[in-house]
């Protein structure tokens, strides 16, 4: 397994030049000059030039050891991603707004797997009945409506006309206090999604042999499920449960912004706006690095929940 | 169904998965397992929810209102960027510092039309015969607030050599300010200093020491500029936020990090800001003390703006600003009173304006008033004249002009508020032309655009290709925006594209002059159409601000004889003429002028709309037994 780890990591180097070439030719190839908007209305050329040298803009593009990609990939290595338009470090801003993002995504995270996951089991359990269908129904119906929707009936309704939580962030309030409505719009929103998929998987493994064969054998729908099904569908889950942690650490856009969470998927959308090429390397490369290392997680969780995988 | 029904509660159906999840994988005596430490699990649960709160340091409540403490809550619709006067334009920035730092004059609060008056400078500027002089007495006893910058326990009085410093420091071209433009070959010898700063390293390695003939002090308390050249608007730039002074210390001690520690003299002082969320000042212990003014325009008095007349500002204990970029949130924070002024949302408008421009009873109800202004801006869209096909080509532009349905874009995209714009001098403007309207230039007339077009196709020699509208967005708004626009132009028989792009990318395209037509706008920054006027003259042509690359050699002439003359009836009548040549020649097909619809509760006094002044927070009152009863009120309409 040693061997199969550090080939996976040797593996990332080429990924992560990948994703830098690709970062940077999007943004320095495709795309105008943000020296123009930075310099202001009325700007002279002299200026406009200045802020290109500040920027590193006049330099090559590629093919010099000072070029603008040698400088931008050894920039990433070392994390030193520089100041971001507003002349703010890039560091600090991502450092402020991993914690607000996770404080949001990590509990809606557990929600909607804790309670899809258990419900999903459940209704394979009692697969054809009302109870299925109903469930069926309901979450093709909440997958059905946009996110955006869930966002303005939950601020309204629970916020604004029952008053059960705070509509926006506010500075006299606790973190619990403003997250709490965001999570659960997002618990909500994201659950049909799952348990549609959890419920599939579930029935997938419950029309297999070997169930058959444990009920025959006199075992409890209890232990069949909890002991043989749910083992064996675990590579699904750990597939779709493992790999979404990388975007944990984005944050998520709608909800931050409707709610005044000052976390990173605000953070990265506002820099794609406004062409700050500092932080969306910085997010992008943070990304892919959170995503190639939870892949590998992800291909070791295989081998030790199911005996058939080894990494070799 | 009977399993789930003996062996499982909701919440431990909830809890079951997850622990079967963790433990099947470990031997036989799951079920045991699982039962004994179903309630331990759900602790694990309760923690999990927390782990979230616990990354984000848990904690997050700030200052909690104290019943008798005049707090002002605003919304800022988009995150500031920096609180660094001299590097800043965008509008949000202004707004926060323009209630720490101060510049040497301001407009006056109540007066109309706009009148400066002096706010760090004693009195108004003594100029000299030749108006190239100007000698600025600065008040005495005028202190920075309080910071680590300076001196333990030895507050820092202003002194004229501060003005000096930010004027430098706009000029040093490694500070990269886009404020340059405004001082660009103004006062005398600042351009020589802008350009020995370019062969400096970076911007701390320039000598603010070295001086320049047209800034001089000849005491600590005057401050002495000579310009190159005249330069009527001076006085308006120094009521300008950029120019206002920032202490040296500040600057030398923050360094690059100046833009989050502001450092000065005004009413308020930076408490707490939570980039991107919100931000908090308070009162400014060493703040000089100002009055609220006496005088204001007729009509003043009658609506309450005269009721403080003498007092001592500021009122406000604190002053809240929170980034809400979203409108619902912003608008129901505001019904809900935790806010004090908002803009109506456009998809709430029917529910605040009943008929005749009124407030609809349920407004009236909340006791919420409606105070409209005019806004100094107009909106266009441009035509780039050094593009062969549309520049060479006036019946063409004008075709286009004709064919724009005004009135409809106005009703569609801002529920009738803003104004149509029949020239490029905005209403508010003392040179504005109250007849400019029967000169019928926004006409909506598709017959006289469709007989243009024949013409203009005579001028180009056959059929007139597909022509080319870029805008500056890709979101929702701009794509209704070009669909109007193709949609009209469409109707008279023209084939439009149109391209939708960031701002960057339009701005680099329009700078390179490869756009055919393009739509943008601008507000004024001070109450002189000149930065209206100045995006035609042809010194200016693109990157800088004629981004229509038109040249007119009757406009450039008056145009060189308006800016050199201070402001009198002579000056407006020049100005009206400009205005008249560039609507013949139509580089712009001009649409609108904004309006501000704001709305603001009952306890939230002193709420006098102004166009030019930023630093208003200091004239702010609330009424706190308003506000208390206003959530009483509240409780009876749940």
């Amino acid at each position: 397994m040693t061997a199969y780890i550090i080939r996976r990591l040797l593996y990332t180097i080429p990924i992560i030049f990948g994703v830098l070439l690709l970062t940077f030719v999007l943004f320095n190839l495709v795309g105008g000059d943000i020296s123009v908007e930075i310099a202001g209305k009325g700007a002279t050329q002299e200026t406009i030039d200045e802020i290109r040298e500040e920027y590193g803009l006049n330099k090559p593009l590629f093919f010099s050891w000072d070029s603008q990609f040698v400088n931008h990939f050894k920039n990433a290595l070392t994390f030193n991603f520089g100041r971001a338009r507003d002349r703010e470090p890039v560091i600090d801003k991502i450092k402020r707004g991993v914690g607000p993002s996770l404080a949001l995504t990590v509990p809606m995270f557990f929600g909607i797997i804790i309670i899809s996951v258990s419900l999903s089991l459940v209704i394979a359990f009692v697969r054809g009945t009302v109870w299925d269908i109903s469930t069926v129904v309901i979450c093709v119906a909440g997958m059905s409506i946009p996110y955006l929707s869930f966002i303005l009936f939950g601020q309204y309704f629970l916020a604004y006309k029952w008053g059960l939580f705070p509509i926006f962030f506010s500075p006299d309030l606790t973190t619990a206090q403003y997250v709490a409505l965001p999570v659960l719009i997002g618990i909500t929103a994201g659950l049909g999604r799952n348990l549609r998929f959890f419920r599939t998987v579930m029935l997938d493994e419950m029309q297999n042999d070997y169930v058959r064969t444990a009920f025959a054998k006199g075992l409890t729908g209890r232990r069949v499920l909890f002991k043989h099904v749910l083992k064996n569908a675990m590579i699904p889950i750990i597939t779709r449960v493992v790999l979404a942690i990388p975007f944990l650490f984005l944050g998520s856009l709608l909800l931050e912004r409707f709610f005044g969470i000052p976390g990173l998927g605000y953070l990265m959308v506002e820099a794609i706006g406004s062409r700050d090429y500092f932080v969306i390397s910085a997010m992008t490369y943070i990304s892919a690095l959170l995503f190639v290392v939870f892949n590998l997680i992800t291909d070791i969780c295989y081998s030790l929940v199911d005996p058939r995988v080894s990494l070799e | 169904m009977k399993f789930v029904r003996v062996v499982f509660t909701p919440l431990e159906i909830w809890l079951a998965g997850p622990l079967a999840l963790l433990v099947t994988t470990k031997g036989d005596s799951v079920q045991r397992l699982a039962f004994s430490v179903l309630y331990a699990l759900r602790y694990t649960l309760y923690a999990l929810l927390g782990a979230g709160l616990i990354i984000a340091g848990c904690d997050g409540s700030g200052p909690v209102e104290e019943p008798n403490e005049m707090v002002l809550h605003h919304v800022l619709s988009t995150k500031i960027k920096g609180l660094d006067p001299g590097n800043m334009r965008d509008v949000y920035s202004v707004i926060v510092a323009s209630q720490i730092f101060e510049p040497l004059y301001q407009y006056h609060f109540l007066k109309r039309p706009y009148e400066l008056v002096p706010l760090l400078a004693e009195d108004m500027p003594q100029i000299s015969d030749d108006l190239l002089t100007y000698t600025i007495k600065i008040k005495k006893g005028v202190y920075f607030q309080d910071d680590p910058c300076f001196q333990a326990g030895k507050p820092r009085e202003l002194k004229a050599e501060d003005f000096i410093f930010s004027l430098k420091r706009i000029a040093n071209i490694k500070y990269l300010s886009p404020n340059w433009s405004i001082f660009d070959n103004k006062i005398v010898g600042l351009d020589e200093f802008r350009r020995i700063t370019k062969t400096c390293k970076s911007e701390a390695d320039v000598d603010y020491s070295r001086q320049v003939e047209g800034l001089t002090t000849p005491d600590d308390y005057t401050l002495v500029i000579k310009l190159k050249k005249h330069w009527p608007q001076l006085g308006m730039t120094l009521a300008d936020i950029a120019t206002a002074p920032v202490a040296k210390e500040a600057v030398d001690y923050y360094g690059r990090d100046i833009i989050s520690h502001p450092v000065g003299t005004g009413p308020f002082r930076l408490n707490v800001w939570r980039r991107g969320s919100s931000i908090e000042l308070v009162r400014n212990p060493a703040f000089r003390g100002e009055l609220y003014p006496s005088e204001g325009e007729p009509g003043d008095a009658e609506a309450g703006y005269l009721d403080d007349a003498g007092k001592p500002m500021p009122f406000a204990d604190r002053v809240v600003w929170t980034v809400i970029e979203e409108r619902q949130p912003a608008w129901l924070l505001f019904l809900q009173g935790k806010v004090d002024a908002t803009v109506i949302p456009k998809d709430s408008f029917d529910e605040v304006m009943g008929g005749a421009g009124e407030l609809t009873p349920a407004m009236k109800q909340r006791n919420i008033h409606l105070k409209t202004f005019k806004d100094p801006s107009t909106y266009w869209l441009g035509f780039n004249m050094a593009e062969p096909v549309i520049g060479k080509n006036k019946p063409l532009r004008s075709a286009i002009s004709y064919a724009i349905d005004r009135a409809k874009f106005i009703e569609l995209f801002f529920n009738n508020r803003h104004l149509v714009a029949h020239g490029l001098i905005p209403p508010v403007m003392p040179s504005y032309n109250p007849e400019i309207k029967e000169k019928g230039y926004a006409r909506y007339d598709p017959e006289k655009a469709q007989e243009l077009l024949k013409e203009a196709e005579k001028i180009h020699g056959g059929k007139l290709p597909a022509l080319k509208i870029t805008l500056p967005g890709t979101n929702t708004w701009y794509r209704q925006y070009g669909q109007f626009l193709k949609r009209n132009l469409n109707a008279v028989g023209l084939e439009v594209e149109t391209e939708y792009m960031d701002r960057p990318t339009y701005l680099e395209k329009v700078n390179n002059r490869s756009v055919q037509m393009f739509t943008s706008g601008s507000s004024a920054r001070i109450p002189d159409a000149q930065d209206f006027l100045e995006m035609f003259y042809s010194r200016y042509h693109a990157p800088g601000p004629n981004k229509f690359n038109y040249s007119n050699a009757e406009f450039d002439k008056l145009y060189e004889k308006a800016q050199v003359m201070l402001d009198c009836p002579e000056k407006h009548r020049l100005y009206r003429k400009m205005e008249l040549i560039v609507l013949k020649d139509c580089p712009a097909a001009f649409l609108n002028h904004r309006v501000a619809y704001v709305l603001h509760h009952d306890w939230y006094k002193n709420y006098k709309p102004h166009a030019f002044a930023y630093g208003l927070s200091k004239y702010r009152r609330i009424n706190l037994a308003k506000r208390t009863a206003y959530k009483k009120f509240l409780k009876t309409i749940k």
